[in-house]
Protein backbone atom coordinates (compact mmCIF):
# COMPACT_ATOMS: atom_id res chain seq x y z
CA UNK A 1 0.00 0.00 0.00
CA UNK A 2 1.54 3.28 -1.09
CA UNK A 3 -0.22 6.55 -0.87
CA UNK A 4 0.72 8.95 -3.90
CA UNK A 5 0.83 12.01 -2.19
CA UNK A 6 3.25 11.05 0.13
CA UNK A 7 6.52 12.32 -1.09
CA UNK A 8 8.06 10.57 2.14
CA UNK A 9 7.01 7.64 3.62
CA UNK A 10 8.32 5.85 6.09
CA UNK A 11 6.45 2.52 7.63
CA UNK A 12 7.90 0.43 10.49
CA UNK A 13 11.15 1.14 10.37
CA UNK A 14 13.73 -0.56 12.63
CA UNK A 15 17.12 -0.41 12.88
CA UNK A 16 19.68 -2.25 15.03
CA UNK A 17 23.30 -1.47 15.47
CA UNK A 18 25.93 -3.97 16.35
CA UNK A 19 23.49 -6.16 17.43
CA UNK A 20 21.55 -5.02 20.34
CA UNK A 21 22.04 -0.93 20.12
CA UNK A 22 17.87 -0.83 18.87
CA UNK A 23 18.67 3.01 17.25
CA UNK A 24 14.91 2.45 15.62
CA UNK A 25 12.34 1.17 17.43
CA UNK A 26 9.32 0.76 14.36
CA UNK A 27 8.99 4.14 13.02
CA UNK A 28 6.50 5.07 10.63
CA UNK A 29 5.52 8.20 9.17
CA UNK A 30 4.13 10.08 5.82
CA UNK A 31 5.03 13.74 4.36
CA UNK A 32 2.67 15.17 1.88
CA UNK A 33 3.61 16.97 -0.85
CA UNK A 34 4.49 20.58 0.47
CA UNK A 35 4.53 19.79 3.80
CA UNK A 36 7.36 20.90 6.05
CA UNK A 37 8.12 18.18 8.61
CA UNK A 38 9.53 18.38 11.77
CA UNK A 39 11.39 15.99 13.89
CA UNK A 40 12.11 16.42 17.53
CA UNK A 41 13.35 15.04 19.91
CA UNK A 42 16.54 15.12 22.27
CA UNK A 43 20.40 13.44 20.50
CA UNK A 44 20.68 10.03 20.25
CA UNK A 45 16.33 9.31 19.85
CA UNK A 46 17.14 8.42 16.04
CA UNK A 47 16.73 11.20 13.86
CA UNK A 48 19.86 11.20 12.41
CA UNK A 49 19.34 7.45 11.85
CA UNK A 50 16.11 7.72 9.87
CA UNK A 51 17.58 10.43 7.92
CA UNK A 52 20.44 8.33 7.03
CA UNK A 53 18.36 5.42 5.82
CA UNK A 54 16.47 7.95 3.71
CA UNK A 55 19.65 9.50 2.11
CA UNK A 56 19.99 5.53 1.31
CA UNK A 57 23.32 6.01 3.40
CA UNK A 58 22.06 3.24 5.43
CA UNK A 59 19.81 0.27 5.05
CA UNK A 60 17.11 -0.36 7.31
CA UNK A 61 17.05 -3.61 9.43
CA UNK A 62 13.17 -3.97 8.71
CA UNK A 63 10.28 -1.74 7.25
CA UNK A 64 9.82 0.21 4.24
CA UNK A 65 10.88 3.96 3.36
CA UNK A 66 10.26 5.71 0.05
CA UNK A 67 11.10 8.67 -0.94
CA UNK A 68 9.29 10.67 -4.13
CA UNK A 69 7.67 7.17 -4.60
CA UNK A 70 10.87 5.05 -4.48
CA UNK A 71 11.93 2.38 -2.23
CA UNK A 72 15.06 3.40 -0.72
CA UNK A 73 16.62 -0.18 -0.84
CA UNK A 74 15.26 -1.47 -4.02
CA UNK A 75 15.74 2.26 -5.91
CA UNK A 76 18.35 4.40 -4.37
CA UNK A 77 19.75 5.63 -7.83
CA UNK A 78 16.15 7.04 -8.29
CA UNK A 79 15.60 8.78 -4.69
CA UNK A 80 19.35 10.28 -5.33
CA UNK A 81 18.24 11.59 -7.89
CA UNK A 82 15.22 13.36 -6.15
CA UNK A 83 16.71 14.12 -2.93
CA UNK A 84 18.56 16.88 -1.23
CA UNK A 85 20.32 16.44 1.84
CA UNK A 86 21.97 18.67 4.28
CA UNK A 87 23.59 17.04 7.18
CA UNK A 88 24.03 18.44 10.76
CA UNK A 89 27.42 19.76 9.99
CA UNK A 90 28.39 21.27 6.80
CA UNK A 91 30.23 18.64 4.40
CA UNK A 92 32.02 20.76 2.01
CA UNK A 93 35.65 20.01 0.24
CA UNK A 94 37.48 23.25 2.04
CA UNK A 95 39.28 23.45 -1.03
CA UNK A 96 37.02 24.28 -3.40
CA UNK A 97 35.26 27.64 -4.03
CA UNK A 98 31.55 27.98 -3.43
CA UNK A 99 31.01 28.55 -6.69
CA UNK A 100 33.02 25.60 -7.54
CA UNK A 101 30.79 23.26 -4.70
CA UNK A 102 27.64 24.18 -6.35
CA UNK A 103 29.09 24.28 -10.08
CA UNK A 104 30.00 20.35 -9.02
CA UNK A 105 26.85 19.74 -7.21
CA UNK A 106 25.10 20.71 -10.72
CA UNK A 107 27.50 18.47 -12.75
CA UNK A 108 26.84 15.15 -10.82
CA UNK A 109 22.76 15.91 -11.14
CA UNK A 110 23.57 16.42 -14.82
CA UNK A 111 22.54 19.65 -15.26
CA UNK A 112 23.98 21.54 -18.48
CA UNK A 113 26.98 23.90 -18.42
CA UNK A 114 24.76 26.99 -18.83
CA UNK A 115 22.21 25.37 -16.50
CA UNK A 116 24.58 25.06 -13.78
CA UNK A 117 26.05 28.66 -14.03
CA UNK A 118 22.72 30.32 -14.00
CA UNK A 119 21.47 28.43 -10.79
CA UNK A 120 24.46 28.66 -9.43
CA UNK A 121 24.67 32.63 -9.88
CA UNK A 122 20.77 31.98 -8.57
CA UNK A 123 21.74 29.81 -5.59
CA UNK A 124 24.75 32.17 -4.69
CA UNK A 125 22.57 35.39 -4.92
CA UNK A 126 20.02 33.78 -2.62
CA UNK A 127 22.07 33.03 -0.14
CA UNK A 128 23.97 35.72 0.23
CA UNK A 129 26.99 34.38 -0.79
CA UNK A 130 28.03 36.42 -3.57
CA UNK A 131 31.11 38.41 -2.51
CA UNK A 132 32.25 35.17 -1.36
CA UNK A 133 31.66 33.07 -4.23
CA UNK A 134 35.32 32.38 -5.21
CA UNK A 135 36.78 32.28 -2.02
CA UNK A 136 37.51 28.92 -0.81
CA UNK A 137 35.19 27.33 1.51
CA UNK A 138 37.10 26.57 4.28
CA UNK A 139 37.45 30.48 5.34
CA UNK A 140 33.65 30.43 5.30
CA UNK A 141 32.33 31.45 8.83
CA UNK A 142 29.41 28.90 10.16
CA UNK A 143 27.00 30.70 9.29
CA UNK A 144 28.56 30.88 5.07
CA UNK A 145 28.92 26.79 5.48
CA UNK A 146 25.60 26.08 6.54
CA UNK A 147 24.14 28.27 3.58
CA UNK A 148 26.50 26.87 1.18
CA UNK A 149 25.63 23.84 2.10
CA UNK A 150 21.91 23.92 2.27
CA UNK A 151 22.46 26.01 -1.63
CA UNK A 152 24.70 22.50 -2.74
CA UNK A 153 21.42 20.37 -1.57
CA UNK A 154 19.08 22.69 -3.84
CA UNK A 155 21.01 23.14 -6.56
CA UNK A 156 19.12 20.05 -8.71
CA UNK A 157 15.68 21.48 -7.81
CA UNK A 158 15.16 18.39 -5.46
CA UNK A 159 11.16 17.14 -4.69
CA UNK A 160 12.15 16.45 -0.91
CA UNK A 161 14.45 18.45 1.01
CA UNK A 162 16.27 17.04 4.14
CA UNK A 163 17.96 18.87 6.63
CA UNK A 164 19.36 17.38 9.75
CA UNK A 165 20.01 19.78 12.69
CA UNK A 166 19.85 22.66 10.11
CA UNK A 167 20.93 25.29 12.45
CA UNK A 168 22.83 23.91 14.84
CA UNK A 169 26.22 25.16 16.00
CA UNK A 170 24.60 28.66 14.69
CA UNK A 171 24.58 31.84 16.40
CA UNK A 172 21.44 33.52 17.11
CA UNK A 173 21.43 36.09 14.32
CA UNK A 174 22.74 33.13 11.85
CA UNK A 175 20.05 30.81 12.99
CA UNK A 176 17.04 33.74 12.32
CA UNK A 177 18.38 34.47 8.99
CA UNK A 178 18.58 30.72 8.35
CA UNK A 179 15.13 30.12 9.13
CA UNK A 180 13.75 33.12 6.94
CA UNK A 181 15.77 31.39 4.27
CA UNK A 182 14.07 28.14 4.67
CA UNK A 183 10.77 29.47 5.05
CA UNK A 184 11.28 31.00 1.55
CA UNK A 185 12.31 27.38 0.17
CA UNK A 186 8.85 26.08 1.66
CA UNK A 187 6.94 28.61 0.52
CA UNK A 188 8.26 28.14 -3.24
CA UNK A 189 6.50 24.58 -2.56
CA UNK A 190 9.89 22.05 -1.28
CA UNK A 191 8.61 19.06 0.43
CA UNK A 192 10.84 19.21 3.34
CA UNK A 193 11.80 16.81 6.45
CA UNK A 194 13.79 18.60 9.15
CA UNK A 195 15.42 17.31 12.67
CA UNK A 196 15.76 19.54 15.62
CA UNK A 197 16.13 19.31 18.72
CA UNK A 198 15.49 22.89 19.31
CA UNK A 199 11.70 23.40 20.26
CA UNK A 200 11.47 27.28 19.00
CA UNK A 201 12.85 25.69 15.55
CA UNK A 202 10.38 22.68 15.18
CA UNK A 203 7.80 25.11 15.71
CA UNK A 204 8.11 28.02 13.67
CA UNK A 205 9.13 26.20 10.79
CA UNK A 206 7.11 22.58 10.90
CA UNK A 207 3.87 22.52 9.84
CA UNK A 208 3.16 19.36 10.95
CA UNK A 209 5.85 17.44 13.29
CA UNK A 210 6.40 14.18 15.00
CA UNK A 211 7.75 14.18 18.75
CA UNK A 212 10.80 11.04 19.21
CA UNK A 213 12.28 9.61 21.79
CA UNK A 214 14.29 6.51 21.89
CA UNK A 215 13.41 5.17 18.40
CA UNK A 216 9.41 5.73 18.45
CA UNK A 217 7.68 8.42 17.64
CA UNK A 218 5.78 9.39 21.03
CA UNK A 219 3.31 11.85 19.35
CA UNK A 220 2.36 13.44 15.93
CA UNK A 221 0.59 16.61 14.92
CA UNK A 222 0.26 19.93 14.16
CA UNK A 223 2.12 21.97 16.47
CA UNK A 224 -0.90 24.08 17.22
CA UNK A 225 -2.86 20.85 17.92
CA UNK A 226 -0.12 19.77 20.06
CA UNK A 227 0.05 22.42 22.48
CA UNK A 228 -3.68 22.16 22.47
CA UNK A 229 -3.51 18.68 23.73
CA UNK A 230 -0.99 19.52 27.10
CA UNK A 231 -4.41 21.90 28.36
CA UNK A 232 -5.12 25.54 27.95
CA UNK A 233 -3.42 28.44 28.74
CA UNK A 234 -2.16 30.05 31.86
CA UNK A 235 -3.30 32.98 33.40
CA UNK A 236 -0.95 34.41 36.81
CA UNK A 237 -3.09 36.90 39.13
CA UNK A 238 0.30 38.40 40.84
CA UNK A 239 -1.56 39.90 44.09
CA UNK A 240 -0.30 42.63 46.63
CA UNK A 241 -0.09 40.06 49.39
CA UNK A 242 0.29 36.47 48.09
CA UNK A 243 -0.57 35.01 51.53
CA UNK A 244 -2.25 31.60 50.29
CA UNK A 245 -5.54 30.00 50.92
CA UNK A 246 -7.82 32.86 51.57
CA UNK A 247 -7.16 34.29 47.77
CA UNK A 248 -7.37 31.01 46.97
CA UNK A 249 -11.19 30.64 48.11
CA UNK A 250 -11.94 34.21 46.88
CA UNK A 251 -11.17 33.50 43.70
CA UNK A 252 -12.75 30.01 43.16
CA UNK A 253 -16.14 31.40 44.28
CA UNK A 254 -16.11 34.60 42.17
CA UNK A 255 -15.37 32.48 39.15
CA UNK A 256 -17.30 29.89 40.00
CA UNK A 257 -19.50 29.50 36.77
CA UNK A 258 -16.59 29.80 34.73
CA UNK A 259 -13.69 28.34 35.81
CA UNK A 260 -13.38 24.90 37.76
CA UNK A 261 -11.92 24.80 41.05
CA UNK A 262 -9.41 22.92 40.26
CA UNK A 263 -7.86 24.94 37.67
CA UNK A 264 -7.03 27.70 40.17
CA UNK A 265 -3.73 26.82 41.92
CA UNK A 266 -1.94 28.58 44.72
CA UNK A 267 1.40 30.00 43.17
CA UNK A 268 4.34 31.85 44.97
CA UNK A 269 3.43 35.12 43.25
CA UNK A 270 -0.64 34.82 44.01
CA UNK A 271 -2.90 33.21 41.71
CA UNK A 272 -2.85 30.51 38.98
CA UNK A 273 -5.48 30.17 36.86
CA UNK A 274 -5.91 27.36 33.77
CA UNK A 275 -8.36 28.37 31.08
CA UNK A 276 -8.89 27.33 27.06
CA UNK A 277 -7.98 30.61 25.88
CA UNK A 278 -6.41 33.27 28.03
CA UNK A 279 -6.38 35.99 25.59
CA UNK A 280 -10.79 35.66 25.58
CA UNK A 281 -11.43 35.28 29.03
CA UNK A 282 -9.23 37.63 30.59
CA UNK A 283 -11.41 40.60 30.25
CA UNK A 284 -13.98 38.42 31.96
CA UNK A 285 -11.98 37.50 34.39
CA UNK A 286 -10.97 41.10 35.01
CA UNK A 287 -14.44 42.35 35.37
CA UNK A 288 -15.31 39.98 38.15
CA UNK A 289 -12.33 40.31 40.21
CA UNK A 290 -11.33 43.92 39.88
CA UNK A 291 -12.76 45.92 43.11
CA UNK A 292 -13.37 42.65 45.32
CA UNK A 293 -10.33 42.96 47.64
CA UNK A 294 -7.57 41.28 45.83
CA UNK A 295 -5.42 44.04 45.38
CA UNK A 296 -3.87 42.68 41.98
CA UNK A 297 -1.09 43.36 40.75
CA UNK A 298 -0.29 42.20 37.81
CA UNK A 299 -1.22 39.63 34.96
CA UNK A 300 1.09 36.67 33.47
CA UNK A 301 -0.35 34.33 30.41
CA UNK A 302 1.62 32.40 28.71
CA UNK A 303 0.49 29.92 26.23
CA UNK A 304 2.08 26.43 26.24
CA UNK A 305 5.07 25.57 24.28
CA UNK A 306 6.46 22.17 22.81
CA UNK A 307 8.62 21.80 25.73
CA UNK A 308 5.39 21.01 27.86
CA UNK A 309 4.50 18.74 24.92
CA UNK A 310 7.81 16.69 25.09
CA UNK A 311 7.61 17.12 28.94
CA UNK A 312 3.76 15.29 28.94
CA UNK A 313 4.74 12.33 26.59
CA UNK A 314 8.39 11.84 27.55
CA UNK A 315 8.05 13.04 31.17
CA UNK A 316 11.27 14.53 30.77
CA UNK A 317 12.70 17.92 29.22
CA UNK A 318 14.27 18.12 26.43
CA UNK A 319 17.82 19.50 27.01
CA UNK A 320 20.66 20.19 24.60
CA UNK A 321 22.88 17.83 26.32
CA UNK A 322 25.85 16.15 24.59
CA UNK A 323 24.63 12.90 23.61
CA UNK A 324 27.17 12.58 20.21
CA UNK A 325 28.41 9.34 19.08
CA UNK A 326 31.87 9.02 20.97
CA UNK A 327 34.62 9.87 18.26
CA UNK A 328 36.72 6.65 17.39
CA UNK A 329 40.32 8.15 17.79
CA UNK A 330 43.66 5.74 16.54
CA UNK A 331 43.80 2.45 15.62
CA UNK B 1 30.52 3.52 -19.44
CA UNK B 2 30.01 7.07 -20.44
CA UNK B 3 28.60 7.80 -16.83
CA UNK B 4 31.43 6.63 -15.09
CA UNK B 5 34.23 8.66 -17.33
CA UNK B 6 31.65 11.78 -17.00
CA UNK B 7 31.58 11.72 -13.33
CA UNK B 8 35.31 10.52 -13.06
CA UNK B 9 36.05 13.70 -15.11
CA UNK B 10 33.76 16.36 -12.61
CA UNK B 11 35.12 14.48 -9.46
CA UNK B 12 38.65 14.31 -10.79
CA UNK B 13 39.19 17.73 -11.78
CA UNK B 14 38.54 18.62 -7.64
CA UNK B 15 40.38 15.75 -6.47
CA UNK B 16 43.04 17.75 -8.55
CA UNK B 17 41.99 20.98 -7.36
CA UNK B 18 42.56 19.75 -3.68
CA UNK B 19 46.36 18.49 -4.29
CA UNK B 20 47.64 21.39 -6.21
CA UNK B 21 45.69 23.84 -3.65
CA UNK B 22 47.73 22.92 -0.75
CA UNK B 23 51.53 24.33 -2.22
CA UNK B 24 52.84 21.54 0.16
CA UNK B 25 51.75 18.68 -1.25
CA UNK B 26 53.94 19.51 -4.52
CA UNK B 27 56.56 21.13 -3.12
CA UNK B 28 57.70 18.58 -0.51
CA UNK B 29 57.39 16.03 -3.34
CA UNK B 30 59.67 17.68 -5.70
CA UNK B 31 61.98 18.95 -3.36
CA UNK B 32 62.62 15.52 -1.67
CA UNK B 33 63.93 13.71 -4.71
CA UNK B 34 65.55 17.19 -5.89
CA UNK B 35 67.65 17.18 -2.79
CA UNK B 36 68.48 13.30 -2.07
CA UNK B 37 69.53 13.99 -6.23
CA UNK B 38 72.09 17.07 -5.10
CA UNK B 39 73.28 15.22 -1.69
CA UNK B 40 73.85 11.86 -3.25
CA UNK B 41 75.44 12.65 -6.31
CA UNK B 42 78.18 14.56 -4.72
CA UNK B 43 78.23 12.44 -1.07
CA UNK B 44 78.76 9.39 -3.08
CA UNK B 45 80.44 10.17 -6.05
CA UNK B 46 83.27 8.06 -6.00
CA UNK B 47 80.96 5.00 -6.10
CA UNK B 48 81.69 4.62 -9.65
CA UNK B 49 84.59 3.48 -9.46
CA UNK B 50 83.68 0.44 -7.81
CA UNK B 51 84.55 -2.34 -9.83
CA UNK B 52 81.09 -4.11 -9.84
CA UNK B 53 78.96 -0.83 -10.18
CA UNK B 54 79.44 -1.79 -14.07
CA UNK B 55 78.62 1.62 -15.46
CA UNK B 56 80.91 4.50 -16.72
CA UNK B 57 79.95 8.35 -16.29
CA UNK B 58 78.92 10.50 -13.33
CA UNK B 59 76.92 8.89 -10.24
CA UNK B 60 74.47 12.04 -10.99
CA UNK B 61 73.80 10.25 -14.32
CA UNK B 62 73.49 7.27 -12.53
CA UNK B 63 71.04 8.69 -10.09
CA UNK B 64 68.82 10.91 -11.85
CA UNK B 65 66.26 7.97 -13.26
CA UNK B 66 66.08 7.09 -9.84
CA UNK B 67 65.15 10.37 -8.49
CA UNK B 68 62.38 10.50 -11.36
CA UNK B 69 61.18 7.57 -9.57
CA UNK B 70 61.40 8.81 -6.14
CA UNK B 71 58.86 11.51 -7.13
CA UNK B 72 56.51 9.51 -8.46
CA UNK B 73 56.66 7.24 -5.45
CA UNK B 74 56.36 9.77 -3.12
CA UNK B 75 53.18 11.47 -5.24
CA UNK B 76 51.35 8.33 -4.39
CA UNK B 77 52.59 7.38 -0.50
CA UNK B 78 50.13 9.15 0.82
CA UNK B 79 47.38 9.96 -1.54
CA UNK B 80 44.60 8.27 0.18
CA UNK B 81 44.97 10.51 2.91
CA UNK B 82 42.56 13.27 1.43
CA UNK B 83 39.53 10.45 0.84
CA UNK B 84 39.98 9.63 4.42
CA UNK B 85 39.98 13.19 5.92
CA UNK B 86 36.79 13.35 3.43
CA UNK B 87 35.42 10.09 4.64
CA UNK B 88 35.43 11.53 8.32
CA UNK B 89 34.15 14.78 7.23
CA UNK B 90 30.97 13.47 5.46
CA UNK B 91 31.95 14.70 2.52
CA UNK B 92 32.59 11.34 1.02
CA UNK B 93 28.88 10.06 2.33
CA UNK B 94 27.29 13.65 0.12
CA UNK B 95 28.92 12.11 -2.62
CA UNK B 96 27.47 8.69 -1.76
CA UNK B 97 24.06 10.51 -1.76
CA UNK B 98 24.42 12.08 -4.87
CA UNK B 99 23.18 10.01 -8.00
CA UNK B 100 26.40 8.67 -9.53
CA UNK B 101 27.95 4.92 -9.17
CA UNK B 102 30.10 4.23 -6.21
CA UNK B 103 33.19 3.48 -8.16
CA UNK B 104 33.60 6.84 -10.20
CA UNK B 105 34.31 7.94 -6.56
CA UNK B 106 36.91 5.95 -6.56
CA UNK B 107 37.94 6.48 -9.65
CA UNK B 108 37.71 10.46 -9.09
CA UNK B 109 40.65 9.80 -6.81
CA UNK B 110 42.50 7.44 -8.86
CA UNK B 111 42.95 9.21 -12.26
CA UNK B 112 44.51 12.25 -10.88
CA UNK B 113 47.15 10.22 -9.36
CA UNK B 114 48.32 9.37 -13.03
CA UNK B 115 48.70 13.30 -13.52
CA UNK B 116 50.28 14.16 -10.30
CA UNK B 117 52.98 11.10 -10.65
CA UNK B 118 53.53 12.38 -14.28
CA UNK B 119 54.32 16.19 -13.15
CA UNK B 120 56.37 15.65 -10.12
CA UNK B 121 58.13 13.03 -12.57
CA UNK B 122 58.48 15.58 -14.80
CA UNK B 123 59.95 18.62 -12.62
CA UNK B 124 62.18 16.27 -11.24
CA UNK B 125 63.63 15.36 -14.86
CA UNK B 126 63.83 18.54 -16.16
CA UNK B 127 65.93 19.83 -12.82
CA UNK B 128 67.96 17.05 -13.71
CA UNK B 129 68.27 17.56 -17.20
CA UNK B 130 69.59 21.02 -16.16
CA UNK B 131 72.07 19.87 -13.56
CA UNK B 132 73.73 17.36 -16.43
CA UNK B 133 71.82 14.21 -16.55
CA UNK B 134 71.71 13.24 -20.10
CA UNK B 135 68.64 11.71 -22.11
CA UNK B 136 68.81 10.10 -24.99
CA UNK B 137 65.87 9.31 -26.42
CA UNK B 138 64.70 12.82 -26.17
CA UNK B 139 60.92 14.18 -26.66
CA UNK B 140 59.86 10.48 -26.80
CA UNK B 141 61.42 9.09 -24.16
CA UNK B 142 60.41 12.49 -22.27
CA UNK B 143 57.11 11.40 -22.44
CA UNK B 144 57.85 7.60 -22.10
CA UNK B 145 59.33 8.49 -18.77
CA UNK B 146 56.12 10.80 -17.74
CA UNK B 147 53.75 7.33 -18.95
CA UNK B 148 55.71 5.66 -16.81
CA UNK B 149 55.86 7.32 -13.68
CA UNK B 150 51.89 7.56 -14.39
CA UNK B 151 51.71 4.42 -14.33
CA UNK B 152 53.29 3.33 -11.61
CA UNK B 153 51.48 6.16 -9.90
CA UNK B 154 48.22 4.66 -10.16
CA UNK B 155 49.59 0.84 -9.81
CA UNK B 156 51.25 1.51 -6.41
CA UNK B 157 48.01 4.04 -5.22
CA UNK B 158 46.57 0.75 -3.47
CA UNK B 159 49.37 0.87 -1.02
CA UNK B 160 47.98 4.20 0.24
CA UNK B 161 44.09 3.36 0.28
CA UNK B 162 44.24 -0.15 1.30
CA UNK B 163 45.58 1.06 4.83
CA UNK B 164 43.63 3.91 4.50
CA UNK B 165 40.06 1.85 3.82
CA UNK B 166 40.99 -0.87 6.03
CA UNK B 167 41.83 1.44 9.27
CA UNK B 168 39.84 4.63 8.35
CA UNK B 169 42.79 6.56 10.72
CA UNK B 170 44.53 9.58 9.19
CA UNK B 171 47.45 8.49 12.13
CA UNK B 172 47.48 5.31 10.62
CA UNK B 173 48.22 5.23 7.22
CA UNK B 174 50.35 8.17 7.80
CA UNK B 175 52.39 6.01 9.75
CA UNK B 176 52.27 3.39 7.20
CA UNK B 177 53.30 5.17 4.51
CA UNK B 178 57.13 5.21 6.23
CA UNK B 179 57.09 1.73 5.60
CA UNK B 180 57.13 1.86 1.92
CA UNK B 181 59.93 3.91 1.90
CA UNK B 182 62.35 0.71 1.94
CA UNK B 183 60.76 -0.55 -1.17
CA UNK B 184 62.57 2.57 -2.84
CA UNK B 185 65.96 2.11 -0.74
CA UNK B 186 65.84 -1.43 -1.48
CA UNK B 187 65.26 -0.60 -5.59
CA UNK B 188 68.25 0.01 -8.13
CA UNK B 189 67.30 3.47 -7.54
CA UNK B 190 70.88 4.05 -5.65
CA UNK B 191 73.37 1.41 -6.50
CA UNK B 192 73.13 -1.47 -9.11
CA UNK B 193 72.17 -4.86 -8.29
CA UNK B 194 76.00 -6.25 -8.76
CA UNK B 195 76.29 -4.12 -5.37
CA UNK B 196 73.62 -5.45 -3.50
CA UNK B 197 74.31 -8.56 -1.38
CA UNK B 198 72.54 -11.93 -2.51
CA UNK B 199 69.39 -11.63 -0.35
CA UNK B 200 68.63 -8.10 -1.60
CA UNK B 201 69.12 -8.93 -5.31
CA UNK B 202 66.55 -11.54 -4.58
CA UNK B 203 64.38 -9.23 -3.07
CA UNK B 204 65.16 -7.01 -6.14
CA UNK B 205 64.28 -8.90 -8.40
CA UNK B 206 60.74 -8.54 -7.34
CA UNK B 207 60.74 -4.90 -6.90
CA UNK B 208 58.52 -3.32 -9.38
CA UNK B 209 59.51 0.04 -8.99
CA UNK B 210 63.07 -1.49 -9.73
CA UNK B 211 61.87 -2.19 -13.01
CA UNK B 212 60.43 1.15 -14.06
CA UNK B 213 63.21 2.47 -12.65
CA UNK B 214 65.46 0.28 -14.99
CA UNK B 215 63.24 1.15 -18.17
CA UNK B 216 63.60 5.08 -17.72
CA UNK B 217 66.96 4.96 -17.00
CA UNK B 218 68.11 3.02 -20.88
CA UNK B 219 65.80 5.90 -21.87
CA UNK B 220 67.63 8.58 -20.84
CA UNK B 221 71.43 6.67 -20.88
CA UNK B 222 71.60 4.92 -23.80
CA UNK B 223 68.55 4.23 -25.95
CA UNK B 224 65.18 3.05 -26.36
CA UNK B 225 65.09 -0.72 -25.01
CA UNK B 226 61.61 -2.17 -25.57
CA UNK B 227 62.48 -5.27 -23.49
CA UNK B 228 63.41 -3.13 -20.41
CA UNK B 229 60.15 -1.23 -21.13
CA UNK B 230 58.07 -4.47 -21.65
CA UNK B 231 59.42 -5.72 -18.56
CA UNK B 232 58.36 -2.49 -16.44
CA UNK B 233 54.95 -2.51 -17.83
CA UNK B 234 54.20 -6.22 -16.87
CA UNK B 235 55.33 -5.56 -13.67
CA UNK B 236 53.18 -2.63 -13.11
CA UNK B 237 50.24 -4.60 -14.54
CA UNK B 238 50.81 -7.33 -11.84
CA UNK B 239 51.66 -4.93 -9.36
CA UNK B 240 48.25 -2.80 -10.69
CA UNK B 241 45.93 -5.53 -10.77
CA UNK B 242 46.46 -6.98 -7.44
CA UNK B 243 46.48 -3.62 -5.44
CA UNK B 244 43.69 -1.91 -7.29
CA UNK B 245 41.79 -5.33 -6.75
CA UNK B 246 42.62 -4.88 -3.09
CA UNK B 247 41.61 -1.18 -2.99
CA UNK B 248 37.46 -2.19 -4.91
CA UNK B 249 37.63 -4.73 -2.09
CA UNK B 250 38.29 -2.59 0.39
CA UNK B 251 36.57 0.47 -0.83
CA UNK B 252 33.36 -1.62 -1.21
CA UNK B 253 33.62 -1.96 2.67
CA UNK B 254 33.57 1.34 3.06
CA UNK B 255 30.90 2.42 0.70
CA UNK B 256 28.57 -0.48 1.22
Amino acid sequence: MTDERLLIEVRDLVKVYDGDTRALDGISFGVASGEVFGFLGPNGAGKTTTIRILATLLRATEGTARVAGFDVATDPHEVRKRLGVAMQTPTLDAFSTGRETLELAGRLHRMSAAEVRRRTDELLELMGLGSVAGKLTGTYSGGMKRRLDLASALVHRPQVLILDEPTEGLDPQSRTALWEELERISAAGTTMLLTTHYMEEADRLSSRLAIVDNGQIVVEGEPAELKRCVGGDSVLLQLESPDGDGHLAEVRRLLADIVDADAVTHHPAGVALAVPNAGAAIPELLRRLDGNGLRITGLQMSEPNLDDVFMKYTGRRIREEAADQPIILGF
Amino acid sequence: MTAFAYETYYLGLRTARRFLRVPANWTSIIFFPLIQLLVFSQLYQDIVQLPSFGQSGDYLDYLAPGQVAFAAFLAVAWSAYGLLVEYRSGYVDKLLAAPIGRFSILAGEMVPIFFQAAAMAAVVLVVSLVLGAPLETGVGGFLLILGLAGAFGIAFAGASFIPALLTKSEQATNAFSLLLFPIMFMSTAFVPEALMPDWMQAVNDWNPISYVIEAMRDLMTTGYDWTAIGNALLSLAILGVILQCATLWAFRRLAR
